[in-house]
């Protein structure tokens, strides 16, 4: 009978085409009770695979020449390619390209001092009172139009930009975070950027609070940045 | 003069008159009163009908509301006390000093009369005087019998009708009011008072300047300085997109890219170089159908402040002032509506064919009751005591001054193209998928130009025609480029569009709008300034630096507080404006109304004074300073 290990790597892979790395995998069963080593494998799977997709791909998978990116990837001068295989990534940047940075930083400043904007009408969007504390925050039902620009990057480290060329459900400013996972599957790259479409990206969640924090505290600075920079 | 005598007051004497002429079918006596030139009192003889009869009558009027909530005098100097007690300092009602005379004569014609009618105008107000001139009469006469005349408008046979059927004071508006007017003096008593005393002494500009806070004005200045400043803090972008044209037939035809444009370069470049590899586009799609712009909904007050300001070149308040002298003299319905339904009962037909002499639109009446007419569109406001404005009747030109021309053409053209049918046409849209993107173009042809004949405000142009595309088939572009631009900063607040962010966010009534702009115009705490010239000039509403000084000011003042509450912005207002809706309703008291509104308006009052450092800091910085925003 193949040992718990093996038996989590392959589900991983099989399941969610997520090659785990051997310390890794190590490390997170150390971590867990004995009494949740005995529980049925697949419910033992979701817990690591909750914890791989909060995790940094860097660390947590190996890097197999087949599901990682071409050294080259960012070559300009390829018109086009397309990748075999399957690619996990994780998010490291998103930007909405649809919409200027200057009436992004408006939203934010609005986000920040309560308000929302519902067509001419401003509405606040703070809690006031007991009664309407299930009212959602502002910010998940804002999420951004795009079409959006992001930096992804894989197990090893290298990076590449991805252009949402056709609507990808679940990839928005608001809706996912930095670090969330996708997989990207025959993908094409043209011009050292990746054109991701709802048949090539699988969106599987997730984020890696430290690099969404940091990049939330920047994100207005940084759309300072662009206005100043064109 | 024989029968009951009976006692009716309007709230304007030009009301007085009309409503005279018409009862009294002209056998009227007119007789001043002693101390006021412009109340007169009508005297003459009608029958009401059912228990009234034949009455003996005397039509006068109010000018406006009689009496005024006043603080006792010891309170009267600004420095008699800590602005804060005015939140809790008893008040009193009273005549208004310069009205004095005409509550005297209400009094004096109250004592042998039988009954009051009250014929103010039906809305909140107009209750709420109404009750103000019950109460002097009854100070006289305890046993009168008060009834209301229920009109909109001072058509005779709609006057007449209202005079048979009389209905009762609605006490639950006229709450309403009562509360509102306390809430105006305390808060605004409290406020100004404070504001004036610590600031005004900053800079020579202020001397002698009233530093007024309102709780409508506030946020009314709120948008315009928010305007202001994100026109002064924009920046602009670079953009780029990609065009495509493609001649067909001799016709050059553009097709535009469903993206618009992106704000990166790179992804734009890349996007048409898959596009020229792509070398052909396809016609994903070409869609023919007949389109219609359809006919405007029955005009409300707001409404006719937004289009009237935008396309009559007056502004609203002008207006508003002009709409009311057409509708004392009876040329329209009453002015201050929210309704946008005609009701059913009305004969719309009747009206449009009171338009035939007209010169210029009598025609087009006549083609409606011909059989173009159709039933009005019906919006989804109706304030249940007043129809959309409409004409009464037809005014020959020489009547009318230059502006009263205007709105009175407007009313009527907005009138009859609600009776029209809709503007008919074909548009064809083809849409081409062209490497990974999108491109459309789009034609149209006018077909019938139906309500847009008479409502001149209103364009729909045919565009240039499309060749013919197949689905399906395939074609190299003549050309297909990137194209680049720049994102432009807003405009300045424009009065309408001012009018319109009041109305979403519940700031004033629709009779109190215009009202409010011109206040904080007063207060000069706005300026009006033209861009462009001739007959494209616009007139933009900018920011004093002693508006920006005080909204700004006031935010530093509340930054950081829990709640985030606030005085430049609409949220507190338009709860006030909720909460009297309800006690209109009869679900919430007016005692009610009054303590929580005081509860919150005094907390922040306290906030107020205790930061008032960096209110005075906002003032130094851009007033003394005159620092940019």
């Amino acid at each position: 009978m193949p040992n718990l290990q093996d038996q989590l790597t392959a589900q991983l892979l099989q399941t969610k085409s997520l090659p785990v790395s051997p310390i890794w995998l190590n490390n997170f069963l150390s971590t867990i009770s004995a009494a949740q080593r005995n529980t049925p494998i697949p419910a033992l799977t979701q817990t690591a695979l909750f914890r791989l997709l909060n995790s940094d791909f860097r660390e947590s998978l190996t890097s197999r020449s087949t599901t990682i990116l071409p050294v080259e990837i960012s070559d300009t001068n390829v018109q086009e390619r397309r990748l075999t295989g399957t690619i996990p990534v994780q998010v490291l940047d998103i930007e909405d390209i649809g919409t200027s940075a200057w009436s992004q930083i408006e939203a934010i400043e609005r986000v920040e001092r309560g308000e929302a904007v519902r067509g001419r009408e401003i509405v606040r969007t703070v809690n006031v009172g007991d009664d309407d504390q299930d009212e959602r925050p502002a910010a998940n039902a804002n999420a951004s139009n795009g079409p959006h620009r992001v930096i992804l990057q894989d197990a090893k480290g290298t990076r590449i930009i991805g252009i949402e060329m056709k609507k990808i459900t679940g990839l928005a400013i608001g809706k996912m975070a930095i670090g969330a996972k996708l997989l990207l599957r025959g993908v094409i790259v043209a011009r050292g950027i990746i054109l991701l479409t709802p048949e090539s990206v699988t969106v599987l969640g997730g984020k890696v609070e430290a690099m969404d924090q940091a990049w939330r505290a920047g994100r207005k600075e940084r759309l300072r940045q662009k206005i100043t920079e064109t | 003069m024989a029968g009951t005598k009976i006692l009716c007051v309007a709230e304007k004497p030009a009301i007085a008159k009309a409503v005279a002429q018409h009862l009294s079918g002209g056998r009227v006596q007119t007789r001043n009163i002693n101390g006021n030139q412009y109340v007169k009192n009508y005297v003459f003889d009608f029958n009401f009908g059912g228990r009234w009869g034949d009455c003996s009558v005397t039509m006068t009027s109010v000018i406006g509301h009689l009496t005024d909530m006043k603080f006792p005098s010891q309170y009267n100097y600004w420095t008699s006390c800590p602005p804060a007690e005015l939140f809790e300092a008893p008040v009193r009602v009273a005549v208004d000093e310069d009205k004095t005379a005409i509550a005297e004569n209400i009094k004096s014609q109250a004592q042998n009369s039988r009954a009051l009618f009250i014929w103010t105008d039906c809305d909140r107000e107009g209750e709420y005087i109404g009750t103000e001139v019950r109460n002097q009469a009854k100070e006289v006469n305890r046993n009168i019998v008060v009834k209301r005349a229920v009109f909109n408008n001072t058509e005779r046979a709609h006057i007449l009708n209202a005079a048979r059927t009389l209905g009762e004071l609605d006490e639950l508006q006229a709450n309403a009011v009562a509360a509102r007017i306390e809430l105006d003096l305390r808060i605004g008593a409290a406020f100004t008072r404070l504001l004036t005393l610590q600031l005004q002494p900053l800079h020579e500009s202020l001397e002698g300047k009233t530093l007024s806070y309102g709780s409508c004005q506030f946020p009314t200045l709120g948008f315009v300085v928010d305007r202001y400043l994100r026109v002064k803090r924009f920046k602009p972008e670079k953009f780029w997109g990609i065009k495509v044209m493609h001649t067909r037939d001799d016709i050059k035809v553009n097709f535009l890219w469903s993206r618009v444009h992106l704000f990166d370069r790179v992804a734009v470049i890349m996007m048409l170089e898959r596009c020229l590899m792509a070398k052909k586009a396809k016609v994903t799609k070409v869609n023919q159908k007949p389109t219609s712009k359809w006919r405007p909904l029955p005009l409300t007050t707001v409404d006719l402040q937004m289009m009237g300001s935008k396309y009559l070149r007056m502004n609203g308040a002008d207006i508003m002032k002009v709409a009311e002298s057409l509708y004392t003299r009876g040329f329209i319905s009453y002015p201050r509506t929210e309704t946008d339904q005609f009701d059913k009962g009305i004969d719309l037909k009747k009206l449009v064919e009171k338009q035939l002499p007209d010169q210029n639109w009598g025609q087009y009446a006549q083609g409606l009751l011909d059989g173009n007419f159709r039933t009005p569109r019906a919006g989804r406001h109706n304030d249940r005591a007043h129809p959309p404005i409409h004409p009464v009747c037809w005014v020959s030109p020489d009547k009318l001054n230059a502006q009263e021309k205007k709105v009175y053409e407007f009313v009527v053209r907005r009138f009859l193209a609600c009776c029209s049918d809709d503007a008919k046409g074909q548009s064809t849209d083809v849409e081409i998928q062209y490497g990974d993107e999108v491109f459309h173009a789009r034609g149209l042809i006018v077909l019938e130009r139906n309500y847009l004949d008479v409502y001149v405000y209103d364009k729909w142009e045919s565009t240039q025609q499309l060749p013919s595309y197949r689905v399906g088939e395939e074609f190299e572009p003549t050309e297909a480029n990137i194209f680049d631009g720049k994102t432009t900063a807003p405009n300045y607040l424009t009065e309408p569009e001012l009018i319109g962010l009041m109305d979403a966010n519940g700031i004033g009534t629709d009779a109190t709008m215009t009202e409010h702009i011109e206040k904080i115009k007063t207060r000069f705490y706005i300026g009006v300034h033209s861009r462009g010239s001739g007959r494209n000039a616009v007139k933009e509403l900018i920011p004093t630096r002693l508006g920006i000084a005080l909204i700004l000011g006031y935010d530093d003042v509340f930054a950081g507080l829990p709640d985030s509450p606030s005085l430049s912005k609409p949220f507190l207002r338009k709860q006030t404006e909720l909460e009297m809706r309800e006690v209109c309703a009869g679900t919430r008291t007016r005692q009610h109304l009054v303590q929580e509104s005081l509860d919150t308006y005094r907390e922040l009052f306290i906030h107020t004074q205790r930061r008032m450092g960096l209110m005075k800091a906002a003032f130094e910085r851009y007033i003394v300073e005159a620092a940019d925003v």
